[in-house]
């Protein structure tokens, strides 16, 4: 992919023996963009390293601490581990390591010397010498690096203040240097020009992308419409809309003025039984009526349907973006502890201050009415239109909730990812403003993506084998959101995105606009490429993190890519009995009523408009409605649904017992938490990969042996090793400490045969070389072997943790 | 009833646990399709099947030895155990569930249990209650009805209504009850005396000391195996064999016997392969408060000191709060003074003694049942403390571990009696320290070992068969024990061999009295009644469908020292057991079924990897001219557990 072989390195590197090896590094014709062990992105420079840090690991990564070499660059802190295989040229660039910090996502830099913790700022002086490195990154992560005694203290204290002084805390103008750094050189624009676009997913940027989903939907009543493809009718909308066959792009183009900021009830989705889920922002009242618009909006309403449609408020009974902006700010203070301070909470206040966080709160109320929807969705045939005051927050999060727990197509990761471009991209969501990338705008921070993916967490960690994306992938989007690189989340809307690439008249536009994050009066390139989105995860994470992103063996119920829209093997019984067509009740606060003047402006003024040709909602009909919600509940207490029906949805538990905490990611830095720091190694591997690994290594002899045979044997491998990440994947326990390690080192399976070669005898066991030294003990009695019987089958650690990953091919292939 | 019929009664026993559940709404016809292919879960994971399940008699167990026997589906009766008879029978019960509202339905009651079920709703409504869980029956009377609620041991409880008979001579079916649910109360035998299932495996023969002991190596040059207490006249409660300092005589062990609490002279536990390391148990000296010594007792722990060469100190964990073992010198009872014992340090763990534990454990109760208040369910659930109480014990277990592992010091544990958090403390660290008590059957030489044979008063803890529900004497020591274990295996899922089944299971077979393993109070009591002979080990009934109680993640991590973090933030209350009869509380997804699956599946994998093996052998053998020794296979063998 990789195709300039230019290399030309800025190094500012202040040391001359570096500058040396540069020299006759960059003579030379090597394609190397290796620097004493880093492999840097085209341009990037080493500011400064350090020697013999050691890492602290965490849970995840096996707990312990790791040696090696510290970096900083202008775009990241990186580490090498002291074995790290050579990094291979060949390979397409990967902007982080698996123990890197880009810069952009450093909130804080603490030191920790003797008897005392500093926090550091760009101009701070040191009066002692660090010994303890801690990181307080955005994501939640803590990364705790500490120096040894051989690391020279000049290099400790230099790449303390180069990191202090470059860590770039958020403010404005720190987004677009970091940008630069990281994809400004002509090498990496001229790499992501080349990028392709994912094609498995649906991007849902052109009509025909539309079209591909109303397709997969069976809704043949609903057509793309184009009329705000020049962000007329509403500048927050995508440029393609879908609204009922029968109304005119003309008919429609009344009833914009209608909503807040043009926000036209929109089809998202259809259930297979023939329901429609809809989004629209308020009605905009003090806006003079014409008989039609009552009559438009109807037809926008029922355009499809005959029978009922329900409008779910969600203004009130969902937390505001303040509420959950106050809320995840608490739970990040209880998770890292005030790091000012360094005071964290008690343990024995703990649950009660994780309950007055009301984040647990704030994503129950969100998976209840997500639940309440899905549950009126799937008893068919009627509307439900979601509204909310401005149709861009809380809105996105029912939206695609519901669609998660009621389309398996939904839990894939392409399916997700489609979702998020369709329910969050393109309708508009904030993200930049949300994200505050540029700390210009406290006000408007507030992480609503980030509940709804602990929402999504929530059904995963309920329904782990219904979903192929993992928590892993959950994880890495967790973290991709605040590193201000991708196109996904740095604009508000479409027409943001499109803004810069200054082509506005063309029918179709690449949109992912570069140029977003440029202040307005800086000259725009237009070779260069835009910035890549967020999906393009091989720019982000090694081929093993990615492979842990979905599960290898599909959920038990295959998914269909086509839903044909009227699937009703299953008449619900509670479905209420045919109503009058074009009833409209609102739910509310979880009773529904049926509003005499729900279109504000149809009980106003002078009775002209009351004469509509829908029939009055009547009142017999809540009944049904209430009996809908109430086999949620029902369902609540009978137990889980039979497992036959993909459609049912996925209807999580939300006692207060059920509601988990995702510790994975919220006390991935909790230091405090380590009561010793022993390492207990988990680096070994799971019994099906050392299966995996044995018929591997069976099959090569075998081919060895009889050179002319053909053994095939990728047949096997591939098998064995999807079973061992289906094994970690697929259960609860793949949250805790061990199982969640592992599929990390699924990809690390095919390590050279002799790193696991029979280990050494007990006796000559060096217990102690565990992550570098540390003579902490992992394993420490060799039982006589055979005392128990069980000596030969006793697995005996590597010396060395980290196996070695090279070759990781051979079992991927 | 034949032995197959009832073998597979069995099986689906623990589930018959889950399901008085409440509420489980079990519909009778739909049931036999999957009665099949059902394990019996008592573990409440199951959810493709959905409601079939639920009833317990449904399950048939998959075994290929018994015939499976298909059941009917309108079945009506549980499936009676051997020897398990019907006692009464009334038509006219009311159940009141506390989620479901009342219910009309019909009531037995056998000498083992209790069965309600009710067709008043669809699917039917069926409850099924060992009477061994029983802790406290009120009977309420009114002019019309008589009302009756029963609180069990674990965390339930069931209110039942029934109208006066008509015939003044009949009694109501709940006046019959206390006679079956307390029968050590009424002169009568516990079920287990009855219960007479034959399983292939005997359970009873799972634990033998001197096997044990010399697992661990011994005797070796520092420990000898004494019989000093061959007929229990040094210590009642200690076990026939104990494991002492080889430089101390028979009748030097008497003078310290009197100088520990109830004779419980300091003994070894186990001892680190490598470091000679041990850890040994007892109960407090008896100090007093006028700080008396003695010679031998001091010598003694010097010994243990010497016996390891690795380090010159000695620790004791007193696991009490300081104040509570200071207060027992008022009793004749306290700890170590440093000026006495030379070389030895005390640490104190303050972990609360039963009582404490009693109440916190019943405050659990009170926030999960029957209703879960969910806006305030952490502050509730933290001011039961009972998590704090698992984190401090797991605390004591890892700072002893930590001690002898890294440490390479030998250490004493005590308590005051040295049989409730003595026990904990020692079986927890043993359970960290050495994988072997990792396995399933290292896990029941474990509880056989330092809960069965050292004393743990289970009787009075538990109070089988006993109505006086007042008695201090209960307290859940041994639930609180396998609720640390659940702790371990939830951060160490792959170093465990059994799963969360296992565990459930051995608790629910703590109160039924079905199985004769937790009767009594120490080993001495045991042989008396002749526990072994009478009745039937939970060993048997486990070791009989190992597969049902395999954790397939499972890693043989043998030589490696767990040590979990024991911060609040990573522990969980243990809902699948504790909330396991809320119907609302059920898992979305069978898990038992999955981890069965998933033991197949490795199956198959050591199936294909022994063939290949055995391909490349002969292959490398016909070659043998060109490759004389081809290298020395690689890998490490794989054991299976299916």
């Amino acid at each position: 992919m990789l195709t300039g072989s230019k290399t030309t390195f800025k190094v500012r590197q202040m040391l001359p023996d570096i500058k040396e090896r540069m020299l006759s590094q960059s003579g030379g014709t090597a394609r190397s963009r290796d620097m004493f062990g880093l492999r840097c992105l085209p341009g990037e420079c080493v500011l400064q390293r350090a020697l013999m840090v050691r890492k602290k690991l965490t849970a995840r990564e096996g707990r312990g601490w790791m040696s090696g070499t510290l970096f900083c660059t202008h775009f990241r802190v990186a580490f090498v581990p002291q074995d790290a295989p050579k990094p291979d040229d060949n390979t397409d660039p990967v902007l982080l390591g698996d123990h890197d910090v880009a810069l952009a996502l450093i909130e804080k830099v603490v030191v920790v010397g003797p008897n005392r913790t500093k926090l550091v700022s760009p101009n701070s002086s040191l009066k002692f010498t660090p010994e303890e490195l801690l990181l307080y990154c955005r994501d939640m992560r803590v990364i705790c690096f500490l120096f040894d005694r051989l690391t020279p203290d000049a290099q400790v204290l230099e790449i303390t203040y180069t990191i202090a002084k470059t860590y770039q805390p958020l403010k404005p103008g720190s987004v677009l240097s970091f940008q630069n750094a990281a994809l400004g050189s002509v090498e990496m624009k001229q790499f992501l020009s080349n990028r392709r676009r994912d094609a498995h997913m649906n991007w849902f940027e052109s009509a025909s992308d539309w079209e591909q989903e109303l397709e997969r939907c069976g809704a043949t009543t609903w057509r793309v419409s184009s009329v705000n493809d020049r962000f007329e009718m509403s500048t927050s909308l995508s440029r393609f809309i879908v609204v009922p066959q029968k109304v005119l792009d003309t008919e429609l183009k009344k009833s914009f003025a209608h909503f807040n900021e043009g926000r036209i009830p929109r089809w998202c989705w259809r259930h297979p039984r023939g329901s429609d889920l809809l989004r629209m922002s308020s009605f905009q009242n003090n806006i003079y009526h014409e008989k039609d618009d009552i009559r438009n909006l109807e037809m926008v309403l029922f355009g499809c349907q005959s029978s009922l449609c329900v409008v779910v408020e969600l203004g009130d009974e969902l937390p505001s973006p303040a509420d959950i902006q106050l809320a995840h700010s608490r739970l990040r203070t209880l998770c890292l502890g005030d790091v000012s301070t360094s005071v964290s909470v008690p343990d024995d206040k703990w649950l009660s201050t994780l309950e007055s966080t009301h984040w647990l709160d704030h994503i129950r109320l969100c998976l209840r009415k997500a639940s309440e929807v899905a549950c009126l969705l799937r008893s068919g045939h009627l509307t439900v239109a979601l509204q909310e005051p401005e149709d861009r927050d809380m809105s996105c999060v029912v939206s695609s909730l519901v669609q998660v727990m009621s389309d398996p197509h939904y839990r894939s990761q392409h399916g997700f990812q489609s979702l998020v471009q369709k329910e969050w991209v393109m309708a508009g969501h904030r993200f930049y403003s949300r994200n505050n990338y540029h700390r210009d705008n406290d006000k408007e921070e507030a992480p609503v993506f980030l509940l709804f993916l602990d929402c999504v967490w929530q059904l995963w960690f309920q329904f782990p084998s219904r979903f192929q994306l993992t928590a892993d992938f959950l994880l890495a989007l967790h973290d991709s959101i605040h590193l201000p690189l991708f196109s996904t989340f740095l604009a508000n809307c479409q027409r943001e995105r499109c803004k810069r690439s200054q082509n506005l008249g063309q029918s179709y536009t690449p949109v992912n606009g570069w140029r977003d994050a440029l202040p307005p009066d800086s000259p725009s390139d237009p070779s260069d490429p835009p910035l890549p989105p967020v999906w393009d995860w091989a720019l982000q994470y090694g081929a093993d993190r990615r492979a842990c992103f979905t599960q290898p063996v599909p959920p038990t119920p295959p998914l269909q890519p086509l839903l044909n829209g009227n699937l009703n093997t299953k008449p619900d019984a509670h479905r209420p009995a045919d109503s009058a067509p074009g009833s409209v009740f609102l739910l509310s606060r979880g009773s529904f009523t049926c509003p005499a003047n729900l279109p504000p402006w149809r009980s106003s003024a002078s009775g002209v408009y009351k004469k509509s040709h829908r029939r009055a909602p009547s009142t017999e009909n809540v009944p049904g409605l209430e009996r809908l919600l109430k086999a949620w509940s029902l369902t609540a207490t009978v137990g889980p649904q039979g497992p036959a029906d993909a459609y049912e949805p996925l209807l999580p538990l939300l006692m207060g017992p059920c509601m988990g905490l995702w510790r994975e990611c919220y006390l991935r830095g909790a230091l405090h938490a380590q009561a010793f720091s022993h390492p207990v190694s988990s680096n070994h591997l799971h019994p099906v990969e050392r299966l995996a690994q044995d018929v591997q290594q069976l099959k090569d002899k075998l081919a060895q042996l009889s050179p002319g045979t053909d053994l095939d044997p990728p047949a096997v491998t591939p098998e064995s090793r999807r079973t061992d990440a289906n094994l970690n994947q697929n259960t609860n326990n793949a949250t805790f400490l061990f199982s969640a390690s592992k599929p990390r080192s699924v990809g690390r399976a095919a390590a050279p045969p002799a790193s696991v070669s029979r280990a050494p005898p007990p006796s000559s066991r060096p217990g102690g070389k565990d992550f570098g030294g540390s003579n902490k003990h992992t394993f420490l009695f060799g039982h006589s072997s055979g005392a128990d019987g069980r000596g030969d089958s006793r697995y005996h650690p590597l010396p060395n943790a980290k196996l070695p990953k090279s070759n990781g091919s051979s079992l991927a292939s | 009833m034949e032995k197959s019929g009832s073998f597979e009664s069995l099986g689906s026993k623990p589930s018959s646990s889950r399901q008085p559940s409440v509420d489980s709404l079990s519909s009778a016809s739909t049931s036999d399709r999957s009665a099949q292919a059902k394990p019996p879960s008592a573990l409440s994971s199951d959810s493709m099947s959905t409601s079939t399940e639920f009833s317990p008699e449904l399950r048939v167990k998959p075994k290929s030895t018994a015939k499976v026997r298909l059941r009917n589906s309108d079945k009506e009766e549980p499936q009676v155990l051997p020897n398990e008879t019907e006692q009464e029978k009334a038509q006219d019960a009311t159940y009141l569930c506390p989620i479901a509202g009342a219910l009309q339905g019909t009531v037995m009651l056998t000498n083992y249990r209790l069965f309600f079920k009710s067709i008043d709703r669809e699917p039917a409504f069926m409850l099924d209650m060992p009477l061994g869980v029983v802790r406290r029956l009120d009977i309420y009377r009114t002019h019309r009805e008589v009302s009756f609620t029963i609180i069990c041991k674990d965390t339930r409880n069931f209110q039942f209504l029934q109208k006066h008979p008509t015939d003044p001579l009949k009694k109501s079916i709940f006046e019959a009850l206390p006679k079956f649910a307390f029968p050590v109360s009424n002169g009568l035998q516990l079920f287990a005396f009855h219960y007479d299932q034959v399983f292939p495996e005997n359970g009873w023969k799972v634990y033998d000391a001197l096997a044990e002991y010399k697992r661990q190596g011994i005797p070796n040059e520092s420990w000898r195996i004494t019989k000093v207490n061959d007929r229990y006249e040094l210590c009642e409660t200690y076990p026939a064999a104990l494991v002492v300092p080889v430089n101390i005589p028979d009748d030097e062990l008497k003078k310290v016997a009197s100088f520990r609490g109830k004779g419980r002279i300091p003994v070894l536990s186990w001892i680190h392969p490598e470091s000679q390391a041990t850890v040994t148990r007892c109960s407090q000296p008896m100090v007093g408060v006028n700080g008396k010594r003695s010679k031998e007792d001091e010598k003694y722990l010097q010994a243990i000191m010497d016996a390891n060469a690795q380090s010159h100190k000695l620790f004791i964990f007193d696991a009490r709060p300081n104040v509570s073992a200071v207060a027992n010198k008022m009793k004749g009872g306290g700890f170590e003074s440093e000026d006495a014992y030379q070389n030895a340090e005390l640490v104190f763990l303050d972990i609360h003694n039963i009582h404490v534990m009693r109440e916190s454990l019943r405050k659990v109760k009170e926030a999960i049942y029957p209703n879960i208040d969910d806006a305030h369910w952490l502050a509730n659930l933290e001011s039961t403390h009972w998590l704090e109480h698992i984190k401090l014990i797991l605390a004591g277990a890892l700072r002893i571990a930590d001690k002898v592992e890294s440490g390479k010091t030998s250490v004493v544990v005590h308590c005051s009696d040295g049989w409730d958090r003595t026990t904990q403390l020692t079986s927890l660290s043993m359970l960290m320290l050495d994988g072997y008590y990792r396995t399933i059957r290292g896990f029941e030489i474990l509880i056989e070992k330092e809960w069965l044979s050292f004393g743990h008063r289970f009787q009075q803890r538990i109070g089988h068969g006993d109505k006086n529900y007042t008695d201090a004497e209960r307290s859940p020591v041994f639930v609180q024990f396998v609720d640390c274990v659940w702790q371990l295996t939830r951060q160490f899922p792959s170093a465990f061999e059994f799963n969360e089944y296992f565990l459930i299971t051995i608790l629910e077979h703590l109160f039924t009295c079905l199985f004769g393993t937790f009767l009594c109070n120490c080993e001495q009591q045991r042989l008396k009644e002749e526990i072994p002979k009478k009745t039937v080990s939970l060993w048997s009934y486990i070791n009989s469908q190992l597969e049902e109680f395999t954790n397939p993640f499972y890693v043989n991590y043998s030589n490696h020292v767990l040590f979990p973090v024991v911060s609040l933030r990573h522990l969980e209350l243990w809902t699948s057991y504790y909330i396991r009869w809320n119907p609302s509380m059920r898992p979305q997804e069978s898990v038992h079924q999955r981890y069965k699956e998933l033991l197949a599946k490795r199956a198959e994998l050591q199936k294909r990897v022994d063939e290949l093996k055995r391909e490349a052998a002969n292959r490398s053998a016909s070659s043998s001219s060109e490759r004389p020794s081809s290298p020395t296979r690689s890998v490490t063998p794989v054991q299976t557990f299916v």
